[in-house]
């Protein structure tokens, strides 16, 4: 499983040098949307604060936001959607290695290059602008890599569940923008949580929608606090990664069956 | 028809300006086709609208964020900050109807060579490539746009005087002509790297910009959406010509703006087109 892994990896890392110019722009796609959040916080929060964030805190915020949502975002559904309308999925059923696979290994050629772009900006830019420096916390730094793969997990199993939809329906990608403007809130990608009425931010809690980006970004960033805030964000992690992975698996089975009645 | 296909001296910079009327009728000809053909999905229309509706609702929604935590932004306040994304919306919509549609298929034709159909058409190449197609729902969010600009003037209190009305007018032309020119200059990156076929995205990541009045950015990005990706005079100028803010100068500032951009997107897309070396090359 390894070995072929490894080569699944190594052809997704080859595919995406082809397409360099591309991927550039996906990045700069990436990062516009949290630059110009933090210029908006950053003019409103002017030589005050906002709800406990002065503009260093936001500054900080919306850098980790760059490099967590990179790190996890997942644009299979685009990629399904396609697969099952043009048939494409057809030779990659035929292959001995679940399509899951294939696209799980895409998912970590495009992450390794892409998230190493922001990390290595990221740096650069706190040289000059102490704004963005995070304090010296290894511990900190490898429970925020334990919940930037599991949001990542699911954030995949989303996309790909979302994207299975196709079997079924023609927008399975206008209901994963649906899901992306509603995230754009409830992630934290426009704005912390801390920020948003209690209630919205509540209902942020109890969803997935807390754990796919603003939890590992608070993590990061230190605004959670204590043993036990931790431990209920990875918690609430893994739970709503559970729920994902078996409505993947539900969508998955059903899907094949009608797609071989239909292609059949 | 006339002979109108310009050489790429500049000497003929001139022509550039000469727009027959065998180009209106070919455009035309172009977008009864697409209408034809368009009219065939109707619930297209409906999914169209629901979508801008939707992008509409966060945006509105993103916006009483920020005014959750202040009273005014860059010194805008909320309903004046949404006439400006009502300006926004309507300059989406002409993006998205008549420049989006055709911009993949030209990366396709560089890389193949196909472009050379093109460019042996007696017609000028980059009006053509331009406006080749149209997606006729999307004309829906002009009008949607510019009810949201209305309707946030109402919450105002603020009858536009016939004077600015016409420097909106003024404007919002020199808007449409500046997004045009950085969708021209998009377009001519296509000659440089053929494999981007989604090089839209990038005109997506900047454009987000303009969702927000120029004055609201720390002064090194609002350097760049004045004067290096003129966004800025796109949406906050006209904004500003409806709620009576516009200074006149700077009205006509924006009408010379459109032209300079214009003038440089057209001499990019030459030195473009002299890259390209057809499909025997």
């Amino acid at each position: 499983m390894i070995r072929r892994y490894a080569a699944l990896i190594r052809n997704a890392w080859l595919v995406d040098l082809q397409y360099r110019a591309s991927i550039v722009l996906w990045l700069l796609w990436g990062v516009t949307e949290p630059a110009i959040a933090l210029g908006i916080w950053w003019a409103i929060a002017g030589d005050g604060s906002v709800a406990g964030y002065a503009r260093a805190d936001f500054a900080r915020y919306f850098f980790a936001v760059m490099l967590i949502n990179q790190l996890t975002i997942a644009w299979d559904s685009w990629y399904l959607d396609r697969w099952i309308r043009d048939g494409e999925l057809n030779f990659r059923l035929a292959r001995p290695l679940h399509p899951a696979h294939e696209a799980v290994a895409e998912n970590l050629a495009y992450k390794a290059r892409t998230a190493s772009v922001i990390l290595v900006v990221w740096l650069v830019v706190a040289v000059a602008w102490p704004a963005v420096r995070l304090p010296f916390a290894p511990g900190r730094w490898a429970i925020t890599a334990v919940a930037v793969v599991l949001a990542a997990a699911m954030r995949f199993f989303i996309s790909f569940t979302t994207g299975l939809l196709a079997f079924w329906t023609t927008r399975a990608t206008a209901i994963m923008e649906l899901h992306a403007g509603v995230s754009l809130f409830l992630a934290g990608r426009i704005a912390p949580l801390a920020l948003l009425p209690p209630a919205v931010a509540g209902i942020a809690g109890v969803l997935w929608f807390r754990s796919m980006l603003a939890f590992p970004v608070d993590l990061l960033t230190g605004t959670v606090q204590g043993t036990d805030a931790i431990l209920r964000g990875l918690g609430g992690q893994i739970v709503w990664l559970g729920v994902w992975i078996l409505a993947y698996r539900v969508a998955w089975s059903r899907g094949i069956r009608k797609y071989g009645a239909v292609g059949g | 028809m006339e002979q109108w296909a310009d050489e790429t001296n500049a000497a003929n910079l001139v022509m550039m300006f000469r727009v027959p009327t065998s180009a209106f009728r070919l455009l035309s000809a172009f977008w009864r086709l697409n209408v034809a053909e368009e009219l065939q999905y109707r619930a297209n229309f409906i999914a169209s609208v629901l979508g801008t509706v939707f992008n509409m609702a966060t945006a509105l929604l993103t916006l009483s964020l920020f005014f959750h935590h202040t009273t005014t932004l860059g010194g805008w306040d909320y309903w004046e900050i949404v006439v400006l994304l009502g300006v926004f919306n309507a300059l989406t919509g002409v993006i998205e109807a008549v420049l989006r549609p055709g911009i993949g298929q030209l990366a396709g034709e560089v890389r193949s060579g196909e472009l050379d159909l093109v460019l042996v058409k007696p017609v000028d190449a980059q009006g053509f490539v331009s406006f080749r197609q149209l997606d006729i729902w999307r004309l829906t969010d002009i009008v949607l746009g510019l009810g949201l600009a209305g309707y946030a003037l109402f919450r105002l209190g603020h009858t536009p005087s016939l004077a600015q009305l016409m420097a909106f007018g003024l404007t919002i032309a020199a808007a449409a002509v500046v997004v045009y020119a950085i969708w021209v200059v998009l377009m001519s990156l296509a000659f440089w790297f053929v494999s981007v076929e989604n090089i839209a995205v990038l005109f997506d990541a900047v454009y987000e910009g303009a969702r927000y009045p120029v004055s609201a950015y720390p002064g090194a990005l609002r350097f760049l959406f004045v004067y290096l990706i003129p966004i800025a005079w796109t949406t906050t100028i006209p904004a500003s010509a409806l709620t009576g803010r516009l200074r006149p100068e700077i009205g006509l500032a924006a009408a010379a703006v459109a032209g300079v951009a214009f003038g440089l997107a057209r001499a990019l897309w030459r030195t473009a087109l002299r890259r390209y070396a057809g499909a025997s090359g």
